[in-house]
């Protein structure tokens, strides 16, 4: 069964969520039998996810019964969601109750979840094919990463392992489900037994800080944006007795708040571990071991076990020197299947083959820690959101015949035009069709985009 | 400028909105994009824009254009 969820204990409780629900491990294989009396034969599904036992059943249903979960979060947007379905064909969405989706018919509800029929003609699926998660948390592009069975199974193992997670661990999962972090969380924790407390609610919201004290918390996972919070609010000034792991990815944390943090769990004795990760590698690849969190402080450290990093020139050959640049590239199990555009790559095998070009370029110190100095692929992480600036463009360009460019970093995209009367219209175009924030983004206007005499825009003259 | 005009200021710039959507009805559970993010960024540009710091309940609790008014009271910042 997936992750061998049939070994553990029938009676403990598997999760728990801030609406008051809980599931126990035998509950979960309960569900998953009721479940395949709904669904029948193996299907995709189309999962409106949330932190909460409803949603978490019902993709582990999934796993269980080899459906196939495609996840996105409950803050989509109309048009994207129904561009999704019209891409991908799924035979069920799996939404919170209260959610409705045009033209579908609701066949059951549970667990404050409901389950409804799309009549859609399903496309056929790779046998191996286990999970589909978007490549972009904000920009509504259709395009999706395709896991295998092998990848999530490598996941809960090699995850579960470097963490030295164990079934008395009582893991807070408040990234989203649908984000490859928070899956993989889920997971990892699931594989050896824990209870996860699952909550949607803000780090601003006081119900999040009761449900860690209350439930004893014993490790919180987030991206630099939880950390930044977490220092504003200065939680570090609390004390969580039963908190002993930080753990964080997802980008680059200041090194301020990381030392800070690190010494805050340590003094409760606990352990600060950063990460390195993508959705396409299944979550994390590499990790910094805790004994380095603040003497190697901004390092993403080693590859996860079963896993190998490495550095390219830009011939492909390998570099063995410390303090030289590549692009970083990982092989392990967790590497993903390739990407889907449309229904019809829903067939396809491994196309990766177990190797995944990060684009991130990289170097590793004398004792082979790598560092991240940059990325070749053009993308922001905002949020914890990846942003392509190309679908970006893409997006602007659909909507509105002009000229644009967009560049950026960690904390604003910018948008280049040369038409000052689009100046408010982009802004708030991008703002209504993607997750972003109005302090995120930035509208310059330019006499020209600058070019090469090819016609390529020159981002690095902007 | 006068206080009022700096604190709308910031509303106007973390939501995007015009200056006459600020007024009793612009709370948290009304607005779309008020969120932990665009909640957090108003509470850095305030303090910024006012040299103050706000205490954790205080960042919680800044839930309304108008209750954020009483909020900076404590701060000796009146609008």
């Amino acid at each position: 069964m997936f992750i061998e969820l049939e070994k553990r204990e029938k009676e403990k409780i598997a999760a728990i969520d801030t609406a008051g629900r809980e599931v126990t491990y035998g509950g979960i294989i309960e569900f998953a039998e009721k479940w395949k009396e709904k669904i029948g034969e193996r299907c995709m599904i189309l999962i409106i996810a949330s932190n909460s036992i409803g949603s978490l059943t019902g993709y582990l249903s999934c796993m269980i019964n080899k459906d196939v979960p495609l996840m996105v979060g409950s803050g989509i947007k109309k048009d994207a969601l129904a561009h999704l379905v019209d891409t991908y064909h799924p035979k069920y969405l799996w939404m919170p109750e209260g959610m409705e989706y045009e033209g579908a018919e609701k066949i059951w509800s549970e667990q404050g979840y409901c389950l409804v029929g799309t009549r859609l003609e399903q496309y056929p699926m790779f046998e191996e094919l286990s999970l589909l998660l978007t490549t972009s948390g904000s920009t509504g592009s259709p395009k999706l990463v395709r896991h295998s069975y092998g990848n999530l199974e490598a996941q809960a193992r090699n995850i579960s392992a470097f963490f030295e997670l164990t079934e008395a661990d009582r893991p807070l999962v408040s990234l989203p489900m649908q984000y490859t972090m928070g899956i993989s969380s889920i997971n990892s924790h699931l594989y050896v037994g824990a209870t996860l407390l699952l909550t949607d609610e803000s780090m601003l919201s006081p119900i999040f800080w009761k449900f860690v004290s209350e439930q004893k918390a014993s490790s919180i996972t987030g991206v630099p944006y939880s950390f930044e919070m977490m220092y504003r609010l200065r939680i570090y000034n609390k004390k969580f007795p039963d908190l002993n792991l930080l753990t964080q990815g997802g980008g680059k944390l200041s090194r301020d708040i990381q030392v800070k943090f690190a010494e805050y769990i340590q003094q409760n004795g606990g352990r600060y571990i950063a990460t390195y990760g993508q959705t396409e590698g299944s979550a994390r690849m590499a990790y910094l071991p805790a004994e380095y969190a603040i003497s190697k402080c901004g390092s993403i450290g080693k590859a996860i076990p079963n896993g190998k990093l490495y550095l390219v020139d830009d011939d492909g050959n390998m570099i063995e020197n410390a303090d030289t640049k590549g692009e970083m590239v990982y092989e392990g199990p967790n590497v993903t299947l390739g990407y889907a555009e449309c229904g019809e790559d829903l067939i396809k095998g491994d196309e990766n083959h177990g190797k995944l070009y990060t684009g991130d370029i990289a170097y590793k110190d004398e004792d082979g820690m790598f560092y991240i100095a940059g990325r070749k692929k053009r993308f922001l992480k905002l949020f914890g959101h990846r942003v392509s600036l190309d679908e970006c463009e893409q997006l602007i360009k659909s909507e509105y015949a002009i000229e644009c460019a967009c560049t950026g970093d960690d904390k604003k995209l910018r948008i280049y035009l040369t038409d000052e009367k689009y100046q408010k219209l982009v802004k708030d175009y991008v703002l209504d069709h993607t997750e972003l924030y109005a302090d995120a983004i930035e509208v310059n206007i330019l006499e020209n985009i600058p070019k090469s005499e090819a016609g390529k825009i020159l981002y690095s003259q902007l | 400028m006068s206080n009022l005009e700096k604190y709308n200021g910031v509303f106007v710039k973390v939501f995007n909105v015009d200056e006459s959507c600020l007024n009793a009805d612009f709370l948290a559970e009304t607005v779309e994009k008020w969120d932990s993010i665009t909640q957090m960024s108003l509470i850095n540009q305030l303090e910024d824009c006012f040299e103050i710091m706000f205490e954790i309940d205080d960042i919680i609790n800044f839930t309304s254009y108008e209750g954020g008014k009483e909020i900076l009271k404590n701060y000796s910042v009146d609008i």
